[in-house]
């Protein structure tokens, strides 16, 4: 893609999510969406490969509707109330689609499954966009929504926690997986919304910290299915031993960075008294651990002298490791110890 | 605490940074310094019991002995996998020992932390170590399995002690350990709490029933996996049960009689499954089982006895079933056999080894004058008291100890060879070293038992 193209569409994509946040009114928020959208669709299909257009299709179809439906309700929201204040909505109709239509642009459960399969035809870091910048103006609205729906909220939630973790167990493409990881982590962010945003914005910030470097890795290796995983042993062996630590993290186990949110979100539900949601969700989260655990397996667990599971492909030199994967892998993994201030920094 | 943990941290410059033909050497040489210095803890001049009182860290008549287990167990564990790791490469024999040097640290901050999530957080950071080490540095594929079973039986006792926590800090503000008698009448009492509380200790001890990730993890773990899984990791569960058994006092009254029905069932149970047991290291790791029954029921009952009992035999099976497994893998590095029927008769090749056999196998089934008889004794007397029918099964239990012990003894070391072991290379001086410096700590507690029997001075 021509790069002033590439930096116009870039352009398009940064300024459509940020009218979203900016606005108060729905017609602009919906404006903002659908500017966004229309910037990323050339950016997927910028590859000239059938799955890119074929993603980027898929994606056109599921992104209109929603934004369709969500500008429907905001009609008729004004046709009821007269107004068209994004936190002023006060029919239950036009709420639960809106929520529903953002749930559905965001790829949360249960009208998620175009997620994966949308990212399995990007390359990888249009993948990281996707499942991170792209998610930034649906959760703003939804956070202007939530006060009137939590069990709305707390249901789409704990769903995308339970069908995150169980989508991904049978999955043998690292896109896939990370789709699926992505549907989880929203799921956290989602159930803690309505008890305390800044929370929610916190484990944004941290998914974004700690799926970054997998991205990257990833991408830098080519690696797109589970069965190229054993070859980072020999291309990048530091990177290779550190990546069952990124992703142990990623799944939320103590003592990596990926504790914080888990720890955080578990105590603001304990303060408010949900002792049974906070074990319901805690619990749920254990699925995507099996995944992440299973990959770490693969990459860098069964390697020789242990009996191989892949054929190795030719040792070449190995590959240096970019300024920005070290210095993203570092918070990634060891931020714990941090808490009290990203805690006093953001709450 | 700074005074262990910082040289603790060095180690790891050390094992990076030093060349690869001295990598062993001073690394288990500071790991030695380590732990005499570990030793100092012992004098507790302290009347209020808690001493080198830090902002988050401090050792008391429970958790000293605890941690100097833990240093005393690190060089052994560096002496004992040098020969398991002389077929990998340098970087990864540096990472091995970085990774016990880890599993040290997370674990002297268990043992110290007076905080409860502290606590918590550095009983969870030490499953990624044990996992690494037992699913890389493993033998057979069953490894893979044996890893996610150790993550997961944890994990899904553990998070509901998370949030428990989290419910005792929302209601009383505070979860810190040395102020607990000030806050503790504003805890809930709930059957929930309670059971939210204990479970994730009694996964991790194993009590019976909850125990199948542990005889797994014992016979896929390289020899260190071993020795720290046997002599600390599961003592983690005894201490954080004797720590917050006193938080969630008063329920504990009428909920503990399941679990410790279930605990001193288990030890029969694990009892007979070991007289029948083909594997030497299921054996021990189901032997380990039996004995955290009786640490179990000890800790249940809450007297001052069962802690003291808990203590003691804690101290004394961590030391013999990490000498226990040395030996077992001493054995495996020479017949490359875990199977007792295959590797019997072993006294005519190894006569020293034989004396090493013989006293850990008295040392497991409780002799008289060892500390495992004093723990073991202590606690039936415990039991006894809390009710007379517990006298059946401790009675059956110690017989059955005994049996499978001997029987262990006699086929792995009497009798005939077997036809296909004819040549074996000897037994070196540090293996002899490694099993001496199990011996020694375990005779000489006896002549000063006081000190590991959680009574303040």
């Amino acid at each position: 893609m021509n790069p002033i193209t590439l930096s116009m569409f870039t352009t398009a994509l940064l300024s459509g999510t940020l009218i979203t946040l900016s606005s108060t009114n729905w017609l602009m928020a919906w404006m903002g969406l659908e500017i966004n959208t229309m910037a990323i669709i050339p950016i997927i299909a910028r590859k000239h490969h059938p799955r890119a257009t074929e993603a980027a299709t898929k994606y056109f179809l599921i992104q209109a509707p929603a934004a369709a439906t969500i500008l429907f309700c905001a009609i008729t929201n004004a046709w009821m109330t007269g107004q068209w204040e994004i936190n002023q909505m006060s029919t239950d109709l036009p709420i639960i689609l809106i929520l529903i239509s953002l749930a559905f642009k965001m790829g949360m459960a249960p009208v998620h499954s175009w997620l994966p399969d949308v990212l399995q035809g990007l390359d990888l870091m249009t993948g990281l966009v996707l499942s991170t910048w792209q998610k930034l103006a649906p959760f703003y609205l939804i956070l202007q929504l939530h006060s009137t729906h939590s069990l709305t909220l707390i249901l789409l939630g704990t769903m995308s926690i339970l069908v995150g973790g169980w989508g991904g167990l049978n999955q043998t493409q690292t896109r896939k997986i990370l789709a699926y990881s992505s549907i989880t982590h929203m799921g956290w962010m989602l159930v803690i919304l309505q008890f305390s945003p800044e929370l929610t914005l916190m484990t944004f910030t941290l998914y974004v910290t700690m799926t970054l470097p997998v991205f990257m890795i990833l991408h830098q290796n080519n690696t797109l299915s589970i069965n190229k995983l054993p070859i980072l042993a020999t291309h990048t062996p530091t990177i290779s031993a550190l990546i069952p630590l990124l992703l142990l993290s990623l799944g939320g186990l103590p003592p990596l960075t990926g504790f914080i949110p888990k720890w955080l979100i578990i105590q603001k539900m304990s303060h408010l008294g949900l002792f049974g949601l906070a074990t319901i969700t805690a619990l749920s989260g254990l699925f995507s651990l099996y995944f992440y655990l299973r990959l770490s397996y693969i990459s860098s667990i069964t390697m020789s002298p242990s009996s191989n599971l892949t054929t190795a492909t030719w040792r070449l030199t190995p590959n240096s490791i970019p300024l920005g994967l070290k210095t993203t892998i570092v918070p990634s993994m060891m931020l714990l110890p941090l808490t009290p201030m990203i805690n006093s920094l953001l709450l | 605490m700074m005074k262990i943990l910082t040289p603790t941290l060095m180690l790891i410059p050390l094992t990076w940074l030093s060349s690869f033909s001295h990598l062993w050497r001073p690394t288990l040489s500071y790991s030695f310094i380590i732990s005499t210095l570990s030793l100092t803890w012992i004098k507790n001049m302290s009347e209020t019991g808690w001493t080198s009182l830090g902002l988050y860290m401090a050792t008391d008549t429970l958790s000293t002995p605890l941690i100097i287990l833990t240093c005393w167990l690190l060089p052994l564990m560096i002496l004992a996998s040098q020969d398991h790791m002389k077929t990998e490469s340098q970087t990864r024999q540096r990472l091995y020992i970085t990774l016990l040097i880890f599993l040290q640290l997370f674990l002297i901050s268990a043992f110290s932390s007076t905080e409860l999530i502290m606590f918590y957080i550095m009983f969870e950071a030490t499953l990624i170590p044990t996992l690494m080490i037992i699913t890389r540095w493993g033998n057979q594929l069953e490894r893979l399995s044996a890893g996610t079973y150790l993550l997961f039986y944890t994990l899904i006792s553990s998070l509901p002690l998370l949030v428990a926590l989290l419910m005792i800090q929302t209601n009383t503000g505070s979860l810190s350990l040395t102020s607990a008698q000030f806050y503790f009448s504003l805890i809930p009492q709930h059957n929930f709490l309670w059971l939210a509380c204990f479970l994730a200790f009694l996964v991790k001890m194993p009590l019976y029933g909850l125990h199948l990730w542990l005889p797994k993890a014992h016979v896929e773990a390289p020899i260190a996996g071993s020795m720290i899984l046997a002599a600390v990791l599961l003592k983690l569960g005894g201490y954080g049960m004797t720590r917050i058994s006193t938080i969630v006092d008063p329920i504990s009254k009428n909920m503990t009689y399941p679990f410790i029905t279930l605990a001193l069932w288990g030890v029969i149970m694990t009892g007979l499954v070991c007289l029948q047991q083909m594997d030497l290291k299921s054996l021990i790791a189901y032997s380990s089982v039996g004995h955290m029954g009786l640490v179990v029921g000890g800790v249940l009952t809450q007297t001052s006895w069962g802690y003291s009992g808990a203590l003691i035999l804690m101290i004394a099976h961590g030391l013999t079933s990490s000498a226990l497994f040395c030996l077992a893998n001493i054995n495996y590095e020479r017949t490359h056999s875990r199977i007792m029927y295959l590797t019997r008769g072993l006294q005519i090749i190894f006569p020293l080894m034989a004396i090493w056999w013989l006293s850990f196998t008295l040392a497991n089934l409780a002799l008289p004058p060892l500390p495992n008889m004093m723990g073991e004794l202590t606690i039936i007397v415990c039991m006894f008291n809390w009710s007379w029918w517990t006298i059946i099964f401790t009675g059956l239990g110690t017989l059955i100890t005994a049996a499978y012990s001997l029987h262990m003894f006699t086929t792995t070391q009497r009798g005939a060879l077997p036809p296909h072991i004819t040549s074996l290379t000897p037994m070196n001086i540090k293996e002899h070293l490694l099993i001496i410096l199990h011996l020694l700590p375990l005779l000489l507690l006896i002549l000063k038992p006081e000190i590991i029997t959680c009574w303040s001075s």
